[in-house]
């Protein structure tokens, strides 16, 4: 007869089938299909990220500027290369693309007031442009993708700069989606398709392939909007090295390139944690690849991905980029996540803090949402304070460490300013490994002393 | 009627969009605009009802975003003719190159030769006419409006729409995938006549109406056989 098990009470799980598998596998066996989400990447293994970095401010080699009295500029201009009217801003922080259909009309407006209070843009996202999105957005992008969602010339005209959008980062080489619960009637209406549709957008733009036409494709939204606004080019963080410089040969005034950690209203949920690459790697290659064509500093370079302080924003300018989009963080600083109608996260089966179900149409602060209880949760004018709050904090954040680094313009913020907490990003960004005066690894923008460093 | 003509030779698509901007605020209500040399982007996103002919060949996105005017193309077209145009009326005499009429949201194009691949491609609403053939993918991920091909059409035709219809005079390699294909009703023949005899375009064709079969509109486990294509 077997002798009875030994009790082990401790108990022993798996680093292979962790929760979140086996979780994944049950609900794949129910669906049927893959799993859709929200939010941005939910992945366990840390990434290289820009808390990797730290700056190392002023001492004696350098000289800091004192905070209360001398200015730090946040002055951003962007479109200088080609544009009549370049997009001038106040800050370098700017609302991304997110859709109206993706988000609720009031939390689109709220951004929309947001940004014209702090002086900076919001962005139409896809599914075209809301009046009500225009009337309260002093500068706003227009972006023209491949779905053509709401794709209008008025509108189009009306616009502060253009996005061409190639791709993003939370799902780059893939359309959009917007499941059927947040296809309303009004959303059905302005994008042309059957209310209560899945819907998938494409990913290739219809009338055009490839950078050879895209030259064509930006002379014609030139030309349509008569050569007066910026044209910028977005793309999901893939190839970025050769995608910028792609996108910079074919005109653009303005190249966007979105990290792996950039957020999403919907998504399968297995491209948001393996496609893409991160923001700090990103940011890296797109200002070798524009540095290599001799174009850094004539076109601009907009980093997003998970920007959500200002010690991010700062250490992306610092690397090289001119201004950041935010989109999750700003949904954020709305109510996202919030502890409030907390009854409302359990009946998703989430939490506060944890809840990444914006793909169900059901957000219980009323931001990612198309039914109208939800959005009444979101009054505008609170939202639109919040987000103001958020983005003048971030402001005073990047200022505070330029400051420090004795620059009076946050876009005199350099390499130089950043060492490298990890030999990862030390190899990622060429920024020297704390400890030691050597980049390890070939990393852009730096100015490489003859030191006998290794050769990157 | 105000006329006015632009002569293209040597100058830039910049330069001849410019003077047809010019002729239009001086109310011209037709311009001639001559040896076009299949320049890209001519005429893009004029929101006035002028009548523009351009005499030959022009090249990409000509008539792009319109919404008011009407286009006469005496040669042919490359890509992206009409491309989510809102309103108004482009002919071409010749052929059209890849996405003619892509996403458009309304108004007439009629492709008096063939058109290429994706014809009709994400179409939002108005009407797309060919004379000839299609090449692959046409009508894909269409939304609504109508596209009638009245000559034959490469595979995938009518691939993964939303709504629409598509009219086929000829053959058709394959269908794209969730179609259902019915002969035209009365209705539908009605239609039909109408619109292609107001273009001088064939009638006498045995045209056959496709729709979306629907089966892509929401998830079902139980159409995997259909979904693991196009997911």
């Amino acid at each position: 007869m077997e002798s009875s098990p030994v009790v082990r009470p401790v108990l022993r799980r798996s680093s292979v089938w962790r929760e979140d598998i086996i979780e994944d596998i049950h609900g794949k066996a129910q669906l049927g299909r893959y799993q859709y989400r929200g939010f941005s990447t939910l992945r366990g293994r840390p990434m290289p990220s820009f808390d990797d970095l730290v700056f190392i401010p002023a001492s004696l080699t350098r000289v800091p500027l004192e905070g209360y009295r001398e200015d730090c500029s946040t002055r951003t201009i962007l479109g200088t290369r080609f544009a009549k009217k370049p997009i001038e801003l106040e800050t370098p922080i700017m609302v991304t693309g997110m859709s109206f259909g993706a988000l609720s009309l009031n939390a689109k407006v709220a951004l929309a007031k947001a940004a014209t209070a702090v002086g900076t843009s919001t962005s139409t996202g896809d599914g075209g442009m809301l009046p009500e999105e225009r009337e309260n957005s002093r500068i706003l992008i227009y972006e023209v993708l491949p779905s053509r969602y709401g794709t209008n010339v008025h509108h189009l005209k009306s616009a502060n700069g253009i996005e061409l959008a190639i791709g993003q980062g939370a799902k780059p080489g893939t359309g959009g989606v917007l499941l059927g619960a947040k296809v309303s009637d009004k959303i059905a209406e302005m994008r042309d398709l059957p209310p209560g549709v899945d819907q998938r957008s494409p990913c290739r733009h219809p009338d055009w392939m490839g950078p050879d036409d895209m030259v064509a494709k930006i002379e014609e939204l030139r030309e349509a909007t008569d050569w007066q606004v910026p044209i910028f080019v977005k793309m999901g963080a893939t190839r970025v090295y050769d995608d910028v410089k792609l996108a910079a040969k074919s005109g653009a005034d303005v190249v966007v390139v979105d990290g792996m950690e950039g957020g999403t209203g919907a998504s399968p949920d297995i491209l948001i944690d393996h496609t893409g690459i991160p923001t700090l790697a990103a940011v890296c290659e797109a200002r070798a690849a524009l540095e290599d064509i001799r174009l850094y500093g004539v076109v601009q370079l907009i980093i997003a991905g998970g920007i959500r302080t200002g010690a991010d924003a700062a250490k992306a300018l610092a690397l090289g980029a001119d201004a950041v989009y935010l989109g999750t963080a700003a949904l954020i600083a709305l109510n996202c996540n919030r502890p409030i109608y907390i009854e409302d996260y359990h009946k998703l089966g989430t939490e506060p803090h944890a809840c990444h179900h914006c793909h169900t149409g059901r957000c219980p602060v009323g931001i990612t949402t198309q039914d109208p209880e939800l959005t009444a949760r979101l009054p505008i004018d609170e939202a639109a304070e919040r987000v103001t709050n958020f983005f003048h904090a971030l402001t005073s954040e990047i200022q505070m460490l330029a400051r420090a680094c004795g620059k009076a313009d946050v876009h005199d913020l350099e390499p130089e300013d950043l060492r490298a907490l990890t030999l990862e990003s030390s190899m990622i960004t060429g920024v020297p490994l704390v400890g030691t005066r050597y980049p390890f690894g070939g990393g852009p923008g730096w100015q490489r002393e003859e030191t006998g460093a290794p050769q990157g | 009627m105000k006329k006015a003509s632009i002569d293209c030779r040597g100058k830039t698509t910049r330069e001849i969009n410019v003077q047809i901007r010019d002729f239009i605020a001086d109310h011209a209500t037709e311009i001639e605009i001559l040896s076009p040399a299949a320049r890209h982007n001519l005429g893009v996103a004029t929101i006035e009802p002028v009548k523009m002919v351009f005499d030959g060949s022009v090249g990409y996105f000509c008539g792009g975003m319109i919404d008011g005017p009407e286009i006469l193309v005496r040669g042919s077209a490359g890509w992206g003719l009409g491309e989510t145009m809102m309103g108004g009326t482009i002919v071409v005499e010749g052929n059209a190159g890849n996405g003619a009429g892509a996403a458009i949201r309304n108004g007439t194009v009629v492709v008096r030769g063939h058109a290429a691949a994706r014809a009709g491609i994400s179409m939002k609403g108005g009407l797309l006419m060919i004379g000839g053939s299609v090449g692959y993918m046409s009508g894909f991920m269409m939304q609504k409006g109508t596209l009638i091909v009245c000559g034959d059409a490469a595979e995938g035709l009518a691939d993964s729409m939303y709504l629409g219809t598509v009219y086929i005079g000829g053959k058709f390699e394959s269908l794209g995938h969730d179609t259902e294909v019915s002969e035209p009703t009365d209705e539908d023949w009605k239609f039909l006549r109408e619109n292609l005899s107001r273009f001088e375009l064939p009638c006498d064709r045995p045209f056959r109406k496709i729709v979306a079969g629907r089966r892509l509109w929401n998830f079902d486990k139980k159409d995997f056989d259909i979904w693991k294509a196009v997911l």
